[in-house]
Formats: structure tokens, sequence, C-alpha cells
């Protein structure tokens, strides 16, 4: 298994070799979560890079490590071993304010569930990681109507979440994760809290942020929504099993 | 419906066991200010309430003389002949002279406080002798019988309560009088009197110098239907009808009537009633800040139980059904801490009579006993219902009235931070700051007004000073060269007393509550510009070393020495203010002056020495009056002997040496009121003192209280907001924007909080104006300091949550459900 497994990802880094550093390099990243003297081994051993421009989706049964794989990828939790370099930069040495600036700079998070604060307005929502950065106002409002309009929730900037369905939730929570123009979008099942028809309207959209040349990666359990993705990493018990390209 | 209600209080005690730790802290919250609003009550009720053994005692009232703007004198037999003839305000009018008496005959010579008191004193008072009888109309006048009531503790220390005290004699003043009566218990008006004596005087046949002489007690008792105001405007046109037909002896005289309660608090100026009632308000404050503080506490929790709630209603149960079991569990909590605040206040209580607010010294029995009777029962009582439904109401209407019950159940389902309630928490909490800023404020003018007072300049060094008293029995020492010689004498011993720096006497020990002697003054050559002007100074007669021994500030000139004897020319020490008032913008020294009383000729005085303001006089401690220090020796009088004498060491240590020189001179000499000097003067800011403890004491509670609240609020909130925080920190916060996230609710909360508490104290301190001292009532340093003393505590309430907040775990986003 071990064999395979770093053959697939040699693969994978040969079929898409051209050179330039991956936005996204994983080496022999471990978790370990260590509970009442109980060692779970979350993920082991996880090579992995993602280039830009790539659709990343995820999958595997539940508690194989996808989450925590997605929060090693989003800066949300460190690894216990092997490095993570983000456009080439080593993150492992970073502060706390430099990881919180890289999350906001770098990365859009889209959660399951949504994760809308209630007591702000959809326009304030989106606005939110662009005030971390200390942008000025007029250019705050600019991004923000921008991805908006992206997400077409443009007309319901002033409704507070509680408002909204929760299709339109997750659009207002799309256009918070590119509103900043990050390197990544991670989303983790970002489909999760809505049915199949908002879902599918979420997963179009996802396609046409990948279509205009946006980096995702994607946690999902549903095959159907995995299809999206040009590349599929599969995940058993911490380790990869399966990194394929779509046909 | 009782049924229900039993079926209430065993749910409520159910919820309430279920959370054991929501219920102690409520229920200490509660115990605390119920306790604290029982306690003061307690002296409220002791003090201003309780009946007294007096009857009727709210138709009494004390008549007092005084000048325009001076603090109260006594009355004398001229105001308590017009009373009676003249006046239509009163059913009976009595009049009682306090005197002291030297008793012997009865183990070791003693001093006993008593009163002269003509008949109608005791029915005016509505005292009737529990033994034998009151005096007869006969043995009131002139000539009348040598007799004499006696008090209950009296008759128990000298007699054992035997019955057969009736009819024994006494041996007062050398004169045997004998006893016809036992007083009831705790009776000893006026002054703490044990011994009365009938006045035996007709007035009409008094000098009129001795009948217009003060020293008269006039109390009366109101006819129905009259009220004070009314009985005032009347005597005051008595007095001013006085004022005309004896312009030499009452020109610039008025009369006041208090009530007898407040003059038996030694209250002339009405500031304990006042004191009383701005601390009734600030516990009343503080119950405010503890019923928002447990209100919070309940709807934090009633969030918790929406669903619980919404389940019920969809269930079938009415809104006034929901509504009325919330408020029997806060009333069973209230209850709870109902019985905390008694057994807190059973505690409290006698610290309070510890630090005794009251000058007053009659019925000491009465006014000192702060205890816990029914009135205070009731009042606890209903101070814990009001409580419960006070702190009940907001969130019982609240969790019981959404008006919709399906968003309650979904409520659940919603990762929102506002919820129902939510609002309530801010404008509780927001509202129990204003309040603590409010008592803190007042808490804090009643501390620097009393720092003030206790700081005030009082004009002599009051360390390591003895005081005693010496009353001179006028049948041993007739002459005053006799009274002249036993001083001498008496200061000449106690001066060579290993311990003893120098001694003297004065005839009043500066501020001490007792009968205190006043002069008439006239200036050489500068008659009154107005002649309604009577000016007056506080009249001291001292011996040689008096004025060294007390230590005051000689400003020019020199002091009383030994050469300003009987026969030398007559000298005069004067104060700064004597000085001020007397030879405006002149030297004194050389001038002369003297005192003036009708039908008497006094010498003119030549002014040797000018000493900074010393602060003699009790009742007018705020201001400095003048005062003038004339040689012992240089005028004829019997007043009391103090002797005043300044220690190396421990001045109490010296009393039994000075006990016993004294003796060596006189063996029957008897002594009184040994204490240092300040001992003396922690009885001068009695209220003070009281106020200022007590109020700090309450708005350091409301600050305690205000700051649990607030940090109660913020922990909610932030466990409430821990998936909000997770996120943000997911999406690129940084703890600088935690930190403002957190703390900037907090200090917005405190802030609109003092904003509003510093309005509200603005308004309010206005009424306290009267009580305080060289300080404004709306005074900026203590609004400053205050305010920031409030915003710092907030911040430090906010310490701990926003710490939390901190700390929360951004990968709470990705695995929050
Ligand atoms: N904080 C933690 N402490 C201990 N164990 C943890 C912790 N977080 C995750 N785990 C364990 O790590 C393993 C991987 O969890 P993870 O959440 O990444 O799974 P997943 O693939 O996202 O599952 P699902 O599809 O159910 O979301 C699981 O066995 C889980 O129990
Ligand atoms: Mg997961």
């Amino acid at each position: 298994m071990n064999s395979t497994e770093l053959i697939a990802t040699e693969q994978t880094n040969a079929s898409n070799g051209n050179g330039a550093a991956p936005l996204i390099r994983l080496s022999g990243v471990t978790k370990v979560f260590l509970t009442d003297e109980v060692e779970t081994h979350a993920l082991s051993g996880i090579h992995l890079d993602i280039r830009e421009g790539e659709y990343v989706s995820i999958a595997g049964p539940s508690g194989c490590g996808k989450t925590t794989l997605l929060s090693i990828l989003g800066l949300l939790d460190t690894p216990s071993g092997g490095s993570y370099a983000l456009k080439g930069n080593e993150v492992a040495n970073l502060s706390f304010a430099e990881r919180a600036r890289v999350r906001n700079r770098e990365i859009g998070f889209i959660f399951q569930s949504f994760n809308l604060i209630g007591d702000l307005s959809v326009f304030e929502n989106v606005e939110l990681p662009l005030t971390y950065r200390g942008m000025s106002a007029s250019d705050r409002k600019a991004l923000v109507t921008e991805a908006l309009e992206r997400v077409g929730m443009a007309h319901r900037a002033k409704h507070l979440p509680s408002q909204l369905s929760g299709g339109q939730q997750q659009r207002v929570a799309v256009a918070r994760a590119l509103a900043g123009r990050p390197a990544i979008l991670l989303a983790d099942e970002p489909t999760g809290n809505l049915d199949s028809r908002n879902g599918e309207a979420v997963m179009n959209l996802l396609g046409e942020l990948h279509q205009g040349g946006a980096t995702i990666c994607m946690v999902t359990h549903d095959e159907r929504f995995a299809q999206h993705a040009d590349r599929t990493v599969h995940l058993f018990d911490g380790r990869i099993v399966e990194d394929r390209m779509a046909a | 419906m009782f049924g229900g209600l039993w079926q209430d209080v065993r749910y409520g005690a159910r919820i309430l066991l279920k959370s054991p730790a929501y219920t102690a802290i409520a229920v200490a919250v509660l115990a605390l200010s119920i306790g604290a609003n029982t306690a003061v009550f307690s002296a409220v009720n002791t003090l201003l309430l309780r009946p007294l053994p007096l009857k009727d005692l709210d138709r009494l009232v004390l008549n007092q003389v005084l000048r325009e703007g001076f603090d109260p004198y006594e009355s004398s037999l001229l105001e308590l002949q017009a009373f009676q003839q003249r006046s239509h305000s009163f059913v009976s009018i009595g009049a009682a002279r306090q005197r002291s008496f030297n008793l012997i005959g009865r183990g070791e010579p003693e001093r006993i406080r008593g009163a002269s008191i003509a008949a109608d004193y005791l029915t005016t008072l509505g005292v009737k002798p529990i033994l034998g009888r009151s005096f007869s109309g006969q043995e009131d006048q002139p000539g009348g019988a040598a007799v004499a009531l006696i008090s209950y503790s009296f008759w128990q220390k000298h007699f054992g309560g035997n019955a057969s005290a009736v009819g024994e004699t006494l041996n007062l003043e050398r004169r045997s009088y004998t006893i016809v009566g036992v007083m009831p218990q705790g009776f000893d008006l006026p002054a703490a009197a044990d011994i009365w004596v009938p006045l035996q005087v007709n007035i009409d046949s008094v000098p009129l110098n001795e009948r217009a002489a003060f020293g008269y007690e006039i109390v009366a008792r109101l006819r129905p239907g009259i009220s004070l105001e009314q009985a005032d405007a009347e005597s005051k046109s008595i007095a001013r009808q006085l004022e005309q037909e004896f312009p030499q002896l009452r020109r610039g005289w008025t009369v006041t009537l208090i009530w007898l309660r407040q003059a038996l608090l030694g209250d002339y100026a009405g500031r304990v009633n006042k004191a009383l009632v701005a601390l009734m308000g600030g516990v009343g404050f503080l119950l405010l800040i503890c019923c928002a503080n447990v209100a919070n506490l309940q709807l934090a929790r009633g969030i918790g139980r929406t669903r619980e709630l919404a389940l019920r209603r969809a269930l079938g149960a009415s809104r006034s059904r929901l509504v009325r079991q919330l408020l029997t569990e806060s009333t069973l909590l209230a209850l709870l801490g109902g019985i905390g605040g008694l057994l807190l206040a059973h505690w409290i209580v006698p610290l309070l009579a510890a630090i005794n607010p009251i000058q007053g010294i009659s019925l000491a029995d009465y006014f000192r006993n702060f205890n816990i009777d029914g009135r205070v029962l009731i009042f606890a009582l209903c101070v814990t219902l009001a409580t419960g439904i006070l702190f009940g109401l907001v969130p019982a209407l609240k969790s019981a009235g959404e008006r919709e019950v399906m968003p309650s159940l979904r409520q659940g389902d919603q990762h929102s931070a506002s919820a129902p309630g939510h609002g309530w928490l801010n404008i509780l909490i927001v509202a129990e700051i204003a309040v603590a800023m409010t008592l803190l404020v007042g808490g804090a003018l009643f501390v620097r007004s009393f720092n003030r007072l206790q700081h005030v300049d009082l004009g002599f060094r009051p360390d390591r000073l003895l005081t005693l008293k010496m009353i001179l029995q006028e049948s041993k020492y007739s002459e005053h060269r006799q009274r002249v010689a036993f001083v001498d004498q008496v200061v000449e011993r106690v001066k060579n007393l290993p311990g003893v720096l120098s001694a003297g006497t004065t005839t009043n020990i500066p501020l001490e509550r007792e009968i205190t002697y006043d002069a008439v003054f006239s200036v050489e050559g500068r008659p009154p510009p107005n002649p309604k002007d009577v000016p007056i100074t506080a009249n001291r007669l001292v011996s040689p070393d008096y004025l060294k021994t007390v230590g005051v500030t000689l400003i020019k000139g020199r002091l009383i020495n030994e050469t300003d004897r009987a026969g030398r020319p007559p000298i005069v020490v004067i104060s700064e203010e004597l000085a001020r008032q007397a030879w405006p913008g002149k030297d004194p020294l050389g001038k002369r002056i003297k005192r003036v009383r009708p039908g008497q000729d006094f010498p003119w005085m030549t002014v040797i020495g000018v000493i900074k303001d010393v602060k003699e006089d009790l009742f007018n401690y705020r201001i400095n009056r003048p005062v003038w220090y004339v040689p012992y020796a240089q005028v004829e009088n019997n007043f009391p002997v103090n002797l005043v004498v300044r220690t190396s060491g421990d001045p109490a240590s010296l009393t039994t040496a000075i006990r016993e020189a004294i003796h060596a001179v006189d063996p029957d000499q008897s002594i009184s009121n040994v204490m240092t000097m300040n001992e003396n003067l922690a009885r001068v800011l009695v209220t003070e003192r009281f106020s200022a403890i007590l109020m700090s004491v309450l708005a350091a509670s409301g600050l305690l209280l205000a700051a649990l609240g607030l940090y109660g609020v913020m922990a909610y909130s932030v466990s409430r907001r821990t998936t909000e925080i997770g996120v943000r920190v997911a999406l690129g916060a940084r703890r600088l924007h935690v930190l403002r996230l957190i703390l900037g609710q907090g200090a917005k909360l405190t802030l609109l909080g003092t904003a509003i508490g510093l309005a509200a104290a603005w308004g309010l301190t206005r009424l306290l104006v009267s009580l305080l001292f060289e300080v404004n009532a709306s005074d900026p340093v203590t609004f400053v300091s205050i305010s920031l003393l409030l915003i710092s505590v907030g911040l430090i309430a906010c310490f701990l949550p926003t710490r939390r907040a901190l700390s929360v775990d951004p990968m709470i986003a990705l695995r929050a459900e």
C-alpha cells in the first residue's frame, strides 16, 4: 500500500511537473492527536502538491482525516511531523500573528455550516477578512461588491444571515472566501448542510470560480460532487490511497 | 389554584437544585443586598421609627432659643413663661434644667447627672414613676420639700431594686432629699439624668436677669391638629414680642422648634435624618444592582431554557402560566436570599451599633440597641418579595413572552450570536454600572467630606492629653478664692507627677458634649454697627498653664501666665476670629474688650495675645467661632473645672496617680468624664463617620457586584460567541482584533453605564450638599477619579472572558456542526 501511494503521488507530481514550485507542498505530514493518553493518527505520511489553478477534491470515509488535512492546509492547525510549504515558503515556524496574516491573505475558507456572523449584515460578513488587513473602506467596498456580484448576492448586501436561505448563506460564505483574492479556496463539505438543489448551485459556483482561475481544495463525501473537481485525492485511515486526475 | 402553586413551588425547587452553582451565586448576591438593606433599616428603625418610653413621641417638640444664623442654645424661664401665657399650639409645656449632684454617703463621692424639673415636665413627656409618685404641685413651689425621683438604673445600683427605696433619703450637695418615686427603666431625660428634683421657682419673683438666663430645656406637646410648622411660626412671633419687650436681653434672638426625637439624637442641624435617608437610598441602590445581577443570571439561564419553555408552550401552557412558574422560581430564590440576608443582618447590626452614629446621650438603651424587631422583619420580608418580583419579572416576561413558538424551537439550529434576551443582558448591566457609579460617587463624597472634617485644624494638639471634670461643691467652695486655691493646688500636684509634662484647667474642654459657656461682648469705642447685632464669643476661664498645655498656636503677644492673678489688671487672650470680628484689619494687642450682661458689670480686659482659631464648640465644628480665654482667677465663677494634662507617655496610664493627687487636696471631690482628648474627639464626628463608613462599604459592595455582573455578562457572551470568534480567527483575525472585539464590547457597556451614572450622580449628589463639608457635591476630582476607577474595574472584569476569547481554537469553525 505504501508503495502505491508513493507512486501515485509521484505520478501526480510528474504529470504536473512543469518546473515551477507548487502552490502547496506537503511532505511526509503526520498529525497525531493525544487524548487521554490515546494516540489517534489522523494523518500519516501525507505527500501532496497542489498547483495553481488546480481544483482538488478530497474524498474518503468518515474519520479518515479529511478535515484534519484541510485544517493543516488552512493553517488552523499544525502538523505533528513533516513539512508544509505554501508558495515555496515553509510555514512551520510562523508566529501566531504571521499565521493569521497568511490565513487572511492567502486562504479563503468555506465551511460546512456557513459560519456567517449573525450580528453582521451580508456586506459586513464579506468585508470582515478585509478589515483584518487594514484595507481602506473604499477598497473594501469595491472588493466586497465584486465578490457579492460574483456569487449573485449583491442585491442582499444589507440583509442579515438569518434572513437568507441556507443556499444563499453559503453563497455569501463563498463570497467572503474569495473577496480577498486568496491563493487558494478551502472548502469542507460546502454542501453538507444544503439540499441537493442548493448543493448543486454552490458546486456550479465553485466550478465557475475554477474556470476563472481559482485554486480550490474541497472536502466532500459525495461522489457526484467530487466529479466537479479535476483531481480527486482519496484518503483512508490518514493516508492517501489514490490520487487521480479526472478523465 | 393552590394545587398549581404547590406544583410550581416543587418544580421551582427542583430547577434550583438542578443548577446548584447558579443558585448559590444568586442566593449569595441576594443575601448580601437584602442583609445590607435590613441592617441599615434596623438603624433607621432604631433612630427614627421605634417607639421610645415617651407617650406619643411624634407630638413632642423641643424649643430652642437661637441667634439668627447661629446654632441653638437652651431656653430660659423667660421663654417658658411667654409660651405658657401666650401660645395656643401646645397641650402642655414642661421645663427642665440640667444639673449635677455630688452624692455623698453612698460609697465613693460620685457626680450624678440630674435635673431640676418643673412638675409639667414629666406629664408633658407622658412618663410616670413605676414606683411611688411624682412631685406634687406643692413640692414644686419655692420652699417646697426636698424630694427626689431616681432613675431605674440608679435604683438598681444603689438600692438593689428594693421597693423600700421610696422614702429613703439621699445626701445631695450636702442636703438631704427624700426619694418619692422611681422612674421607668431606660427613662433618663434630660441629658442622661439619674436624679430629678423639683425646680421650685416662681417665675414672677425671679429677677429678670436670671429669668433670661439660658440653661433650660423646654419640651412641649403639640395640640392635636397643629403641625410643627404652625407651632414654630407661632413661637417665632412670640419670640419677636420678647425681642421688643426685652431688647437689652433678646435683641437678635429667635426660637425654633424641632422634634424631640431629633433633639434626642443630638441632631440639631437635622443631619442624622438626612444621612439615614441617604444611606437608605444607598442600600436601595445596592438592591437595584443586585436585582439587575440576578435578573441577568436568570436571563442567561433563561436563554438556555428557551427550548424547554417553548416546548411547554407548544404543549399548551399559557403565557401567564409560564410567567407564574418563573416568578415562583425567582420568589423562591429571593426567599432563600432573604433568609441569608437576615442572618447577615443579624451579624452586621451589632457592628452598626458599635459605630454609633448619634451624639445624643439620653435613652442610650433605646438608641444604641439596633436589634432586629418585628418591624425590621416585616421590612426584610417586603424587600425580599419585591426583590423576587423585580429580578424575576424581566426574565419571566422575556422567556415566556416570545410570541412565536417555532423560532425558539429552531433556535438551537441557528449559529447566531443574537438571541432573545441578549439585549436585556446589556441593558441591565449598563443600568447596574450606572447605579454603581452613582453609589460610588456618593460614597466618595462622604469619605472626602469626612476626611476634610477629620483634618480640620483644631487649633490645638490633641495627642497625649488626659481630661477630667470636677464640679466644685458650692457648700464647700463658697468663695471664689477658695476655688482658685483648690485649682492651684491640684495643678501644682499634678504637674509634679512623673510622666506629666504640663497641666491646666478650663471651664469647658474643647468640643465636649456638655453645657458650654458663651458671653456677649462689647468692644471699647466700637458700638456694634447694627443694633440687632449682639456679638457672642465662647467664654473660657483658664488656669495659667492651660493654653500651653493644650498646645494652641500663639500668633502675637503672649499667653496667660502666673502673673495674671486676681487683683492684677484684667487681661484676655483672643482667637483670630474674635480679633477679626472685634477689630477688623487692626492690631488687637492692647485694645480692650468686655463681657456684657444686663444687670451685671464686667471690667474691661486688655488683649495680651492672639492665637490661631480653636475648635471649642461641638455644634459649630464646621465653622470657626470666636473664643476668648480669661484667667480663672480674675473672674468670679462657679463653672465646672476641667483638668487637662499633657503627658509624655500614654495619658490613660496616669489616671490613678492624678485621681490620688486630686483627693490629696480634697478627699470629697468628685471626678468624672475621665478620658483622653482623642476619645472626646472621637465623639465629634460620629454621624459623619457612620455615613462615611457605611456609604463606602455600600459603594464597594456595589462596585463588586457590578464588576461580577459585567464579568458574568462578558463570560456568557464569550461562551455564546465561541464559534464566531473561531470563525474570525480562521478568517485571519489577530489577537489584537479579538481583544478589540471583546474588550470593545465590555468597554462600550462600561462607558455607557459610567456616562449614565455620571449624569445620575450629578443630579442626585445635589441632595447631599447639606451633609458635605468643604467638598463640592459635583466635585470634579471625585467624578473623574470614580469614573476612572469604575472603568478600570470594568476592564478588569472583562479580563478573564477576554483571555478565554483569545484562546479560542479556530478549529472550532471547521468542526462546528
Ligand atoms: N481534536 C481532536 N482530538 C482527538 N482526535 C481527533 C481530533 N480531531 C480529529 N480527531 C480524530 O482524527 C481523525 C480524523 O478526523 P477528521 O475530522 O479529520 O475526519 P473527517 O475525515 O473529517 O471525518 P468526517 O467525514 O466525519 O468529517 C478521527 O478519528 C477523529 O476522531
Ligand atoms: Mg470532516
